[in-house]
C-alpha cells in the first residue's frame, strides 16, 4: 500500500507528472523561438545552455525576482488568483494524456468531453484576467479572445469528434490503442480533420495568423498588459504548458500518439511527434501575417465549419475507414 | 474502479494548483519589493494619457454571461448530434427537446437584463 502511493506520488510530481511536464514546456519554447528565428535569419536563443536550450528557465527565473506590481482599480481576488488557474489547467489536462505508454495516468471514458471543456475554460481564464485589470487595452484584449472563442470552439470540437468516430470511444487513450492496433494513423484517414485542428489550436495559442487578443502594435500586449512579477511568470509558463497540450493532443488524436516502434520505447516516439507538431506551429507563426478579428470570424464560419462538418460526414458514410 | 479515477483527477487538479500557488509563493519570497507605497508605478498602463474611468472600460458580465450559456447549450448539443449518429432515434430527439427547452428559458429571463 505505501509503496503503491509513493509509486503514484512519484508519478504525479516527478516522472510523467509535474516537474518532466514543465521541463518538456519549456523545451518546446525553446524549439518554437528557435524556429521562428531561424525562418526570419536570426539566432535566438544562443547563450544559456547548449544553444540556448535554458533560456526559457532563465527568462521564468528572472520574471519571478522582479517586482510584482498591482495596479489601482483591479479586482484584486480575480487579478490574483487567475494566473494560477490559467498555469493549473493546462497542467491538468497533460495528466490526461498517454506519454509514457499507451495508457494515460488519469484516464477515464469520456475524458475527450473533459479535455474539451478544459479548453474552453482556459479562454474564459484569460477573459477573466483580461476583464479583471483596469486598463483599457487589457479589456479589449479579453473582449477579442473571448469572441476569437466563438470563431474556432466549434471546428475544434468537432475535429475532435473525428477520431473518436472512427474508434467508436470517447476517451483518448482508446483513440490511442485504435490507431496502434490497426497499425494506421488518423490523419492519413481524415486529412481534413487534421488541418482543422491544427488552425485551430493555432487561433486557441493566440500564433500569428490569430494573434489578434495580444496583438503588439495595437494593443499593447493585450490581456497580460497590467501584469507583472510573478504573475506574469506563471502566465508566460501556462502558455507553454498550453502550447505543449495542443501538440500532444494533435499527436494523440491524429499521429497515433505514443506507439512503440520495434526496439524505441513509445515515450521517446511520442516526444518526436510532439516535437514534430510544434515545429508545424512554429512555421505556420513564421509564415502569416496577423488577420482582422472580422476575417478571423467570418473565415472560421464560412470555411473552417463546413470543412470539419464534411469530415464528420465523410466519417458517417464510411468513407476512410 | 470508475470512483478511483474521478477521485485521481481531483487529486490531479489539486495538486497543479497547488505546484502553481508554491511557484507563486516563491516568486513572492525572492522578487524586489518596492520602498514607497504609494506611487505613479501603480497607475493603470495607458500610453501616456489619461486612463478612462473603469465604468465606462469595463462590459457588462451579466449580458456577457447569458451569450456564454447561449453559445455553451449549442456546442454541447453539436457535440451530442455529432456522436450520437449511431444511437437509436429517439435519444437524439429528446436531447434536442431539452436544448430548445433551455433555450426558450433564457430568452424569457433575458427580459430582466
Amino acid at each position: 500500500m505505501l509503496q503503491e502511493t509513493l509509486t503514484l506520488l512519484f508519478q504525479l510530481l516527478i516522472f510523467p507528472g509535474a516537474a518532466f511536464l514543465i521541463l518538456l514546456a519549456f523545451i518546446s519554447e525553446w524549439v518554437d523561438r528557435k524556429v521562428v528565428a531561424r525562418i526570419q535569419s536570426r539566432f535566438g536563443p544562443l547563450y544559456t545552455g547548449p544553444s540556448g536550450v535554458l533560456q526559457p528557465i532563465a527568462d521564468f527565473l528572472k520574471l519571478l525576482s522582479k517586482e510584482d506590481i498591482t495596479p489601482d482599480g483591479v479586482e484584486k481576488p480575480i487579478f490574483t488568483i487567475s494566473p494560477i488557474i490559467y498555469f493549473s489547467l493546462s497542467l491538468t489536462a497533460l495528466f490526461l494524456i498517454p506519454i509514457l505508454s499507451e495508457t494515460a495516468l488519469v484516464n477515464f471514458e469520456g475524458d475527450l468531453i473533459f479535455l474539451i471543456f478544459i479548453s474552453t475554460l482556459i479562454t474564459i481564464t484569460v477573459f477573466l484576467a483580461g476583464y479583471s485589470s483596469a486598463s483599457s487595452f487589457s479589456i479589449i484584449g479579453s473582449i477579442r479572445s473571448a469572441l476569437q472563442m466563438l470563431g474556432y470552439e466549434i471546428p475544434l470540437s468537432l475535429a475532435f469528434i473525428g477520431p473518436a468516430l472512427a474508434a467508436g470511444t470517447l476517451s483518448l487513450s482508446g483513440i490511442v490503442k485504435w490507431q496502434i492496433s490497426h497499425g494506421i494513423w488518423t490523419v492519413f484517414l481524415q486529412p481534413l480533420g487534421f488541418g482543422v485542428i491544427l488552425i485551430c489550436f493555432l487561433a486557441e495559442l493566440e500564433f500569428v495568423p490569430f494573434d489578434i487578443p495580444e496583438a503588439e502594435t495595437e494593443i499593447v500586449a493585450g490581456w497580460r498588459t497590467e501584469f507583472s512579477g510573478r504573475k506574469l511568470a506563471l502566465l508566460k509558463l501556462g502558455r507553454d504548458l498550453e502550447l505543449l497540450l495542443a501538440s500532444a493532443l494533435t499527436t494523440s488524436l491524429y499521429l497515433g500518439g505514443a506507439q512503440p516502434v520495434s526496439f524505441v520505447p513509445p515515450a521517446l516516439t511520442f516526444l518526436i511527434k510532439i516535437f514534430f507538431v510544434v515545429f508545424l506551429f512554429s512555421l505556420f507563426r513564421a509564415l502569416f501575417a496577423r488577420f482582422r478579428i472580422d476575417q478571423m470570424i467570418s473565415g472560421m464560419w464560412k470555411h473552417l465549419i463546413p470543412l470539419a462538418i464534411l469530415q464528420i460526414l465523410l466519417i458517417i458514410l464510411n468513407v476512410g475507414r | 474502479m470508475e470512483g478511483n479515477t474521478l477521485l485521481l483527477l481531483l487529486i490531479v487538479f489539486t495538486l497543479s494548483f497547488l505546484v502553481g500557488s508554491l511557484i507563486y509563493l516563491i516568486g513572492g519570497k525572492i522578487s524586489a519589493k518596492s520602498k514607497e507605497k504609494k506611487s505613479e508605478k501603480n497607475i493603470p498602463y495607458a500610453c501616456g494619457e489619461k486612463p478612462p474611468p473603469i465604468k465606462e472600460v469595463r462590459i457588462n458580465l451579466e449580458r456577457f454571461f447569458i451569450f456564454a450559456v447561449y453559445f455553451l447549450i449549442f456546442d454541447v448539443f453539436a457535440f451530442i448530434i455529432a456522436i450520437s449518429s449511431s444511437a437509436p432515434w429517439h435519444l437524439p430527439t429528446i436531447y434536442s427537446l431539452v436544448v430548445l427547452m433551455a433555450v426558450f428559458t433564457f430568452l424569457i429571463s433575458r427580459r430582466h437584463v
